[in-house]
């Protein structure tokens, strides 16, 4: 940390760290001084001069930005004087000049930088009688944000944004005087998945996001504070209402998590919450369709029909799917209903896309998301991250980029933090193992990289890379990472409260707050708190589905779980569906799997409940109601409660918060832990420690065939929110079959020819697309596109011209 | 790539006195005018490759700067000098005489694409205000009537090189003292009429 110093602000001395812009320094202690350019979280320009103050210096007085002003010990700075009045008064006139003042009619007016300040610190009247400058408006500057030139003041924060934090520098300022103003290049537009940062961090409404122009005026909505549903970073967020609406979410600087930002599925994808195709009643099965009926009536069927299940063939013939989608509180509810009200310790929250559920709740050393700002290096041996995990990869990239900390990037192919890794190595899909061997034993290429891993601190950012990967590869990652002299893990995973929901025992081997079945003392206090805890062996997602679709299983409950859309291989997802004797489940949409099943209840979603969400760091945060659910939907944990009731079982819960207080009461690693404890530490929440498991080395077999498959998940794809999430939608990749040139000409095929991929588990016809950053023999298919039937999880594919 | 393999050559040996790729952003687009005779996206496009740049941060550059020329500004551009030196000479007229004859306003090219008319800030020449270039090559000393007489010559006879001394003798007044411009080989247009200082000229010479 360096040092501090003495500095004083209108005669009262505070003590800042040396070099923090003097900006900042005296806002954080009260002092506000007005900017437009300075963002606490961009470098320092100087543009805009609004925040001019004096300071004292040998020659008197001087005139001086803040923002670019270092603090240093002694200095002496006036920001009320009559000198900074008229420089203020001045700036602002200037910047009025060309701006329209069309303030009635921006999105921005009644919460804008430039409006506000005009009060505060304006000159009250113009001298300019000239005509302003005028442009076409609006132009898109990406598929989600249009630009309004004339009302730019030129601060270049959408500019520093776009080149020092999200990496994409496709938007700049351009001309000179009069005529600069911000441009994209001709076809290509600031396609950045973090365009929408910029509409928030515009000091005016030069900037606004197709999904709210015109759709409020600020002083109308509601706002409360929540975390964000999408990605599993937690990041901290607001959203804003208004008339039962959702209109928007902004992110919090939560320094711990997101530092203010958001991708841009983050911030548009609530659009689902308000869809016309929300489920509202609860639907029974009606020959092929459903009708509508009653709570009454769906609930009564539910609980004779799993009651049946239990009654001939036990609780273990029971499957449950899901958790990931919803609060800690539904997920603990779920696990509860599961093990005691069901007696089955059959559920899975990772839907087959996640590495051993061990490895993600509890394993240690773990690292935090903010160690990534001391790592020296960082190991990344996981997702892509700029597809699966946002802000995370904006926190790599700010470590390597503004720090110079060493990046080690092992993928199957290219990946959005390749420009910034000091060390990148591509591998076969399906060669990890041996892949990971040789980079344990610093041999050849890796020899620099894997010295470099010896200094600490070091973070391992270890998940899966790609779905056709063995799951147990990241086990022994981590495992490898442990034993690095200074290294934490931070295990990754892609789907919202995954975390959450595994902490809370939706994985065959935990029960709530990280206790492992092996932990006999932790099992014996469930069994005392549930009544019973099964004890045969629990399924994983894979295994369930099989169990259904062979007979082992008869009947399954999805909470939120989209099995034929999230597995690899959605056709045996189908067929256990179809198979099982009975499916409930929980939903907000009829989605491909929900469709098949016997009973449909409408659930509650994000913003329309209350609870907490835990982020993959081990954090807990709140997450906020601010809607009312559409129709007769009901929050997860009330509707298993009321299903364990007519199954004489109650759980106990009457809201929400009860449930919260029981987990706090059973759950070890959330012991104590009650909302408002969470709320009190806003916006970053408390962070949990309960880590007990150290990952061993398991030694995974290498697939060895002509062509291997990488399927992996980009930002935008075919999952229900996205899907109807309209911004959004139609921004997914769509089917293809990226392949490396030579493997083309090999085939015959050049791009956008078709050819058939034989996985697996099903065959697709996609067309094809070259990708140079793909080791020979490797054909990547991105996961979940519409139209594009599964392949299944097998490395080993066939691909053949069409 | 759209280059010729000469310009190409010219890129390469451009890049190796700058090891830091994308300060070789300004080299670079004077190269990619003399191969287009502006500044196309496409050209852009091509900067932007070689210096790791993105093309709108190369149109940033290159549109700051008065000199990289946008957009296709005639067979000639004639500049007229109009800062304070000129201005307290008479430029204006000169100016005025220029936008007539020519019959387009500062910053546009004729119809025909021959002429192309600038007024620009001091050209260094205030010794012997007013001064005019074509194609950067230098009149000093020139009447509104001396500027009319030129754009017509330049449109009648359309010379293949425009030599600073030819010009001052047709059409220009009197020199400044200092007059030390003996080129012989003078602009050979499209623009600019002279490579990056310090490389290109200097290296295709050897
Ligand atoms: S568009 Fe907004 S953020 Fe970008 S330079 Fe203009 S005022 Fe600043
Ligand atoms: S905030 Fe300091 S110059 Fe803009
Ligand atoms: S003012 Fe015209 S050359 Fe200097």
């Amino acid at each position: 940390m360096a040092d501090l110093v003495k500095i004083t602000v209108d005669g009262k001395e505070i003590e800042v760290e040396a070099g923090t812009p003097v900006i900042d320094a005296a806002i954080d202690n009260g002092t506000y001084i007005p900017h437009f350019c300075h963002h606490s979280r961009l470098e320092p320009v100087g543009l805009c001069r609004m925040c001019l103050v004096e300071l004292e210096t040998p020659r008197g007085m001087v005139l001086t930005p803040s923002c670019t002003l270092p603090a240093s010990e002694g200095q002496v700075i006036h920001t009320k004087t009559p000198v900074v009045d008229k420089a203020q008064e001045g700036v602002l006139e200037f910047l009025l000049i060309n701006h329209p003042l069309d303030c009635p009619v921006c999105d921005k007016g009644g919460e804008c930088p430039l409006q506000d300040q005009t009060l505060g610190y304006g000159p009250g009247e113009s001298r300019f009688v000239e005509e302003k400058r005028h442009f076409e408006k609006p132009v898109p500057v990406s598929d989600l944000v249009l630009l309004d030139r004339e009302r730019c003041i030129l601060c270049s924060r959408c500019v520093r944004f776009a080149e020092e934090v999200a990496g994409d520098p496709l938007i700049e300022i351009t001309a000179r005087g009069n005529q600069a103003h911000i441009e994209t290049f001709p076809d290509e537009p600031f396609s950045s998945y973090f365009s929408g940062n910029t509409v928030q961090i515009c000091p005016v409404g030069a900037l606004t996001a197709t999904a709210y122009r015109f759709r409020a005026r600020p002083w109308d909505l509601r706002k409360v504070e929540s975390t964000c549903p999408h990605c599993t970073a937690g990041e901290a967020i607001e959203i804003d209402a208004s008339q039962n609406q959702v209109l928007r979410f902004n992110g919090i600087d939560a320094d711990a998590t997101n530092q203010g930002w958001l991708s841009d599925k983050c911030r548009f994808g609530f659009e689902f919450i308000g869809s016309a195709e929300r489920l509202t009643v609860p639907l029974v099965r009606d020959g092929d369709g459903f009708r509508e009926s009653t709570w009454a009536e769906a609930l009564d069927l539910v609980a004779e029909r799993l009651g049946a299940v239990i009654e001939s063939r036990g609780g273990e013939a029971v499957a449950g799917f899901g958790g990931a989608r919803g609060t800690n509180e539904d997920a603990y509810a779920f696990s509860k209903f599961m093990r005691a009200v069901v007696g089955s310790n059959h559920i899975d929250a990772r839907m087959d896309d996640a590495p051993a559920a061990e490895l993600l709740a509890a394993v240690q050393p773990r690292a935090t998301i903010g160690d990534l700002d001391t790592a020296s290096t960082i190991l990344l041996w996981g997702p892509d991250l700029k597809e699966e995990a946002g802000t995370l990869y904006l926190r790599v990239r700010q470590a390597v980029q503004k720090r110079g900390a060493k990046l080690v990037v092992v993928h199957p192919r290219r990946t959005g933090l390749d420009d910034r890794a000091t060390w990148k190595f591509t591998y076969r899909p399906g060669t990890g193992f041996g892949t990971l061997e040789a980079f344990a034993s610093g041999a050849g290429d890796f020899a620099e990289a894997r010295k470099a891993l010896d200094e600490g601190p070091v973070v391992a950012v270890v998940g899966l890379t790609g779905m056709t990967e063995d799951p147990t590869l990241a086990t022994a990652v981590a495992a490898f990472a442990a034993g690095l002299p200074d290294a934490k893990i931070l295990p990754v995973a892609r789907r919202s409260n995954t975390f959450g929901a595994l902490d809370m025992g939706c994985a065959p081997g935990l029960l709530p707050g990280r206790v492992s079945f092996g932990d006999a003392d932790a099992v014996a206090a469930f069994e005392a708190a549930f009544g019973a805890v099964p004890d045969h062996a629990g399924l994983d997602t894979s295994g369930m589905l099989e169990g259904l679709a062979n007979g082992d299983l008869a009947a399954a409950v999805l909470v939120g779980a989209d099995p034929v859309r999230d597995v690899p291989d959605g056709a045996l997802a189908r067929r256990a569906l179809e198979a099982a004797d009975f499916v409930v489940a929980l939903d907000l949409f009829l989605t491909d799997s929900s469709s098949l099943a016997d009973v449909v209840l409408p659930a509650e979603g994000f913003a329309e409940k209350e609870g907490t969400f835990t982020n993959l760091e081990g954090r807990v945060s709140k997450v906020n109601r601010i809607v009312a659910g559409p129709g007769q939907t009901q929050p997860d944990w009330s509707i298993l409660e009321e299903i364990a009731r007519r199954m004489g079982r109650p759980m106990g819960f009457d809201s929400a918060e009860t449930v919260a207080e029981e987990i706090a009461t059973v759950a070890p690693a959330y012991a104590d832990l009650r909302w408002r404890d969470v709320e009190r530490k806003k916006p970053e929440g408390v962070l949990l420690d309960g880590g007990w498991y150290t990952p061993k080395a398991p030694a995974g077999p290498d697939v060895d065939a002509d062509m291997v498959l990488h399927l992996a998940r980009t930002l935008y794809d075919d999952g229900v929110a996205m899907r109807q999430s309209l911004s959004l939608h139609h921004l997914a990749p769509g089917g293809v079959a990226y392949l490396h040139p030579g493997d083309a000409e090999r085939l015959g095929v050049t791009e956008g020819d078709q050819v058939v991929v034989v996985g697996s588990a099903g065959e697709a016809t996609l067309p094809v697309r070259f990708d140079p950053s793909l080791p020979a023999g490797v054909v990547y298919v991105p996961f979940n596109q519409a139209g594009v039937p599964s392949l299944g999880a097998g490395a080993a594919v066939e691909v053949r011209s069409a | 790539m759209s280059w010729s393999p000469e310009t190409v050559a010219r890129a390469e040996r451009i890049m190796q006195r700058y090891p830091e790729r994308r300060s070789a952003v300004m080299p670079l687009l004077y190269l990619s005018m003399l191969e287009d005779g502006y500044l196309t996206d496409d050209g852009m496009r091509e900067v932007a490759e070689w210096t790791g740049l993105t093309p709108v941060q190369v149109k940033s550059v290159a549109s700051f700067y008065g000199m990289f020329k946008l957009r296709y500004t005639g067979k000639y551009l004639v500049s007229v000098c109009t800062s304070i030196s000129c201005m307290l000479r008479g430029a204006d007229d000169v100016m005025a005489a220029v936008e007539d004859e020519a019959g387009v306003p500062h910053g546009e090219t004729d119809d025909d694409g021959v002429i192309a008319v600038e007024h620009v800030e001091c050209i260094g020449a205030c010794g012997g205000a007013p001064a005019v270039q074509v194609n950067y090559e230098l009149i000093e000393g020139i009447t509104p009537e001396q500027a009319r007489d030129l754009v017509r010559w330049l449109r009648e006879e359309q010379p293949d090189k425009i030599v600073a001394d030819d010009l001052q003798e047709r059409f220009g007044g009197t020199r400044s003292f200092d007059w030390a411009i003996r080129e012989t080989e003078g602009a050979v247009g499209p623009f600019p009429a002279f490579g990056p200082y310090g490389t290109v000229a200097e290296e295709d010479r050897s």
